[in-house]
Formats: C-alpha cells, structure tokens, sequence
C-alpha cells in the first residue's frame, strides 16, 4: 500500500516537472496553460493577501448548508415514502422526473427565487444532495434484510424497535456509503451557483478568472475547490470507518 | 403444550401444508422432518405469527412472550455488539439495560462465548454466532422454542457441539422444541417423537414416530443405541416412498 502510494507520488511530480519544464521551454501558451509554478503563486496571492477567506467562507456555508438540508430532508421523505405506500405513488415519480433532469439546470431559476445571496446557492446543493439521499434511503429501506425485521418481532419489538434496530441503522449506513456523493454534489452545487449570479465564493472567482482570462487563478481554483473536497472526503471516510465499525 | 389441528396453510393461491396436526407436550422435543417444500418452515412461521393460516388452529399454554424462535440464518444485528444482541429480547421486554446486560452475559458464558461479548457478528465464526442466536433466545427463557434448521450452514463436529449443548440446556430446563430439520439422524438423536410431512404442495402429516432413548441424552452416543439404526431405517424408507408418490404425482 505504501509502495503505491510512493509511485503515485512520484509519477505525479514527474508529471509536474515535465509540465513546467514545457512551460519555459515555450511550448505552452502561458494564456491558455499556466505552469504549475504560476499557479501556484496565484494561490499564494489568493492567501497571502487574504482576499480568498470571504469566498471560502461562502461556498463552504452554502455547501455545507445544503448538504445538512439535503441529508435531512432526504431521509425523512426517503423514509417516509418507503413506509407510506400512498406518499410513494406521488414523491418516486416526481424524485425520479427530478433526477432525470439535469439538476444544474436550475440554477439561474433559483437566483430569479432566492436572489444573488447564500439563498439561491444553497437551494442548489440542496436539491442535488437531498434527490440522492431520498433515493438512497427509498431503496435502502425497501430492500432491508426481511430475516432482521422478522428477528425483531419473534423477540417481541413493535414498530419502534423495528424503527430504531433495523431501519435507522441500516439508513445510517446506506446514507454514510454515499455520503462522499453527496458532498460532491453539495460542493458542485455551491460553485456552479455562484457561477451563475454571486458576489462571492470560489464559483464567483472563478467566473472573473474566466472574464479576465486569468487561466492560473482559474486553475488555482480548479486546485483548491478539488482539495477541499478531497479533505472532505477523507473525514467522511473517517466518520464512515468510526460509525460503521461494525462492517469492518 | 402446543397443540396443531388440521392446520392448512398457503402462499397466496398456491397451497403448501394441508390439514396438518401435530403436539408438542411441555419439555418435550418433537423434530419435525419431510421433503424441501413440504411446508415445515411455513409450519413454524405459522405459529410465531408470521404467516396466517388458511384453516385450522394453533392451540397453545404459552403466551408470546413465552415462544422463542432460532431461524436457519443466525439473523443477528450486524452493528450490534454480541451481548447487545444477547440483551436485545430482554431490553423490549423492558428489563434495565444493566440487568438485562448481567443476564446476556451469564448466558454467553453457558454457551462458551466468554470474553466474545464485545465482538460484532461478522468477528465471530459460524458456530459462535449460532451460539450467540441460542444464548438470545433462550435468554428469554422461553417454555417453547421452535428451531427452523438452526445448526443447517454448520460443519458436522461444530453442529455436534452446539447441538449437544442445545441438548443439555432444554433437558435441564424442561424446554419444549419443535425442531425443523431435513437431516433424519439428527432429528432421531435429539428428539422424544419425529414428525413426518409428505411431499408439497398439499403436504400432510404422515408419519408419527416415538424416540424411545433415555434421557438425559449424549447425542453422539444416542446413535449407538439399538433402537437408533432400525427406527432410522423405517424413517428413511417412509420419506423414500413420500418423496418418490410425490415425485409421480
């Protein structure tokens, strides 16, 4: 595991001085490909100067915002439609219509809704996050292990006992095996909607970036937003391994 | 006591079991044996509850409560410690969680599972989850318990120990076992009478057989006993013709 955690570093760095050295070489239009040094400079700039805090701080609140909604408001329809036949006939059509849509598309319609603020930004990580989690939860319960929920009631549990040993630990688990999804989509939905109308966050940034054809600050964005999620996932994968150590 | 009289049972249209009957005296253990399909798990379902019967009736001394059930599959909680599910009966029934903790772990340490009480299922090997499956069960002190091929997934010298052990703790407790098995040895060495079933659908009770080995019993040993290989053979013979009127028909 360690040797190939070794080699992929190595090839990575390769891969990095290979680009520079083409950089100065002059076989990349610095324009439209900055070098890694330029880019990283500009992430420098961006925190040297401290100019990058606020946008951090907006697309991280309407992410995780969003994602707590999403997750909430996700497991309780999800649960609720596995377990009330007759709201399933109406939320599984409409999740799926919802799903089959690309959901980014809504974007500008929620800056018309919620304005140019946290409102809007929001709104968008919330409805990627909560259709996956819904669906998550929907199936999950659907295909619960019957051999469990029969254990429970020859053991003499009612309803809440079934609730508590079997359906919610079993959602636990399905939600936390997507967790990582829907912090993906939580992030996807905060830039891209500051992509589209905002005063700050990184898609906000990026979109100057784009307008002054400042390709490094692009990619320096590019670079922090795929940290930041990376970092997210590895205390998602930590919480994932704390909460779920039974599945080992 | 547990009394089945013309119990027919089926899964939606299609009948399964027909005008069954059978008993189960207090502290007795009664094996109930037949081809696959014939209906003994439905059988048991039946009487926990878990499937309603077409036409018949279950009579029976105890009260739910009263009833414990071992499925095929161990059917454990994954995320829950080996004691939690031990404890797991006795919590719905509202014992304290440190009282019913005291008495799951007492009967972990009857069933030879000492120091594995903090373990989760999958840490556990086959035979020690089937041991934690018993230890829940009859942690509810049960007065009847039904076993659906409990010790099946099991390899031969494990199934001997947990049988045994299953064995001593009804004998000593005077436990009533209704015990579904398709293995004809087994059934004649821990039971006091064996059911026989016909072929399904419309399977029927058509055998009934007295095990006339002394108690308290050592099942390894019961196999040895003269009574055991003739009242096997005649067991093997009546399923033989069963399965084979079945097969014709």
């Amino acid at each position: 595991m360690r040797g190939v955690l070794l080699r992929q570093l190595v090839g990575f760095l390769v891969l990095l001085v290979l680009w520079q050295a083409a950089g100065r070489a002059g076989w990349l239009n610095p324009l439209y490909m900055p070098t890694p040094l330029a880019i990283a400079r500009a992430l420098i700039q961006l925190f040297g100067e401290g100019t990058i805090w606020p946008h951090l701080e907006a697309t991280f609140g309407a992410a995780m915002l969003g994602l707590a909604l999403g997750v909430l408001v996700g497991t309780v329809l999800g649960i609720a439609a596995a377990l009330i036949p007759i709201l399933s006939e109406f939320l599984a059509p409409f999740m799926l219509l919802l799903n089959a849509v690309p959901r980014v598309v809504l974007a500008p319609l929620f800056v018309i809704w919620f304005g140019i603020g946290l409102g809007s930004k929001v709104a968008l990580a919330f409805i990627l996050v909560a259709v996956v989690i819904f669906f998550t939860v929907y199936t999950g319960i659907q295909q619960v292990d019957r051999k469990l929920v029969e254990r429970i009631i020859t053991l003499g549990g009612g309803r809440r006992a079934l609730l508590t040993e079997v359906y919610l630990p079993s959602v636990l688990a399905w939600i936390l095996g997507n967790l990582k999804v829907a912090v993906g989509f939580a992030f996807t939905g905060a830039v891209v909607g500051e992509f589209v109308a905002a005063t700050r966050g990184l898609g906000y940034l990026l979109s100057f970036a784009q307008s002054t054809y400042n390709a490094a600050l692009m990619l320096a964005i590019v670079l922090l937003i795929v940290g930041f999620v990376l970092l997210l996932f590895t205390l998602t994968g930590w919480l994932e391994r704390r909460l779920l150590a039974w599945r080992g | 006591m547990l009394r089945v009289r013309e119990l027919s049972l089926a899964y939606g249209d299609t009948p399964v079991l027909e005008r069954a009957s059978l008993t189960v005296e207090t502290g007795q253990f009664v094996s109930l044996v037949g081809p696959s399909g014939s209906g003994k798990s439905t059988l048991l379902r039946a009487i926990m509850r878990l499937q309603q019967p077409s036409a018949g009736s279950i009579e029976t001394d105890y009260g739910p409560q009263e009833i414990g059930m071992l499925f095929q599959d161990d059917a454990l909680l994954p995320w829950r410690r080996a004691i939690q599910n031990v404890a797991l009966g006795l919590r719905f029934r509202g014992t304290p969680a440190e009282e019913a903790s005291s008495i799951a772990s007492g009967w972990l340490r009857r069933l030879g599972l000492t120091g594995l009480g903090n373990r989760y299922p999958r840490e556990l090997s086959g035979g020690q989850r089937k041991r934690v499956a018993l230890a829940q069960v009859l942690a509810m002190k049960p007065r009847l318990l039904l076993m659906d091929e409990p010790f099946a997934a099991l390899d031969a010298i494990v199934r001997a120990r947990v049988s045994q052990d299953l064995m001593t703790l009804v004998e000593s407790a005077g436990i009533g076992v209704l015990f579904v098995t398709h293995d004809l040895e087994e059934a004649l060495a821990l039971s006091d009478k064996v059911y026989l079933l016909s072929h399904g659908p419309r399977a029927q009770v058509v055998g009934e057989y007295e095990v006339p080995l002394p108690r308290p019993r050592e099942i390894i040993a019961a196999r040895s006993h003269p009574e055991f290989a003739p009242l096997l053979a005649i067991l093997w013979q009546d399923l033989s013709r069963t399965v084979q009127e079945g097969t014709a028909a």
